[in-house]
């Protein structure tokens, strides 16, 4: 047991100093992972600190400890550290972009699951565009053929 | 005040059968009939028939 723990305390130690200091002031077992979802403190809790909380007895808004940029620094190095689940929950993890990813696509509109780009008019009527002009190629060779028979004086179908 | 008379040639508008669009432009007398030929469209590259189309305003 504790070679194991001494072996953790060695390996937190290779971890880049911003992290270390990190998770010296914020041990990942004590942050309770969905504080963030009610934001507000109780019983002593440590508050998510990479999300905005009510303070209990003011009840004000109280700001996220890091930045989102800090935030985004900090999950980058963690990630590369491989230790990002020990991170709290944030909005610049991973896990939480993909999910935002997949449900909203890029920032084009249209390019989530289930939606579709709705392009400009002609781009949505080209489908349709070529389909007349295929069948009217089909019937080309009758239709010339019907106004070589007619001939040019005879015609009297002219389009509008 | 007259009325002008009408132009003995009218400009017509021959267009491309197969729907895309294409057309030629040729000078006609008014009094004769309606134009239509072969010729080629550029949108598909090939020959089609080129019909009159009809004139607006009238």
């Amino acid at each position: 047991m504790a070679a194991a723990t001494s072996r953790y305390v060695e390996l937190a130690k290779q971890l880049h100093p911003r992290l270390q200091r990190f998770f010296a002031k914020y041990p990942p077992t004590q942050i309770l992972p969905k504080t963030t979802a009610e934001n507000t403190i109780k019983d002593g809790a440590t508050a998510n600190p990479f999300l905005p909380h009510k303070h209990p007895v003011t009840g004000r808004w109280q700001d996220p400890e890091f930045s989102l940029r800090r935030q985004a620094e900090l999950v980058k190095l963690a990630r590369s550290a491989g230790v990002e689940e020990l991170m709290p929950f944030t909005h610049k993890g991973t896990e939480e972009r993909i999910r935002k990813r997949v449900e909203e696509g890029l920032q084009v509109k249209g390019t989530g699951v289930g939606q579709k780009v709705k392009g400009h008019l002609h781009e949505r009527m080209l489908a349709t565009k070529m389909e007349k002009r295929r069948t009217a190629m089909l019937g080309m060779p009758r239709l010339v053929r019907e106004w070589r028979k007619t001939g040019t004086r005879g015609w009297k179908k002219f389009p509008r | 005040m007259a009325k002008k008379p009408k132009a003995r040639m009218i400009n017509v508008r021959l267009l491309s059968m197969a729907m895309t669009g294409f057309f030629y432009s040729f000078t006609r007398p008014r009094v004769a009939r309606p134009m239509s030929m072969l010729k080629y469209d550029p949108i598909v590259r090939k020959k089609v028939l080129f019909l009159e189309q009809k004139r607006k305003g009238k």
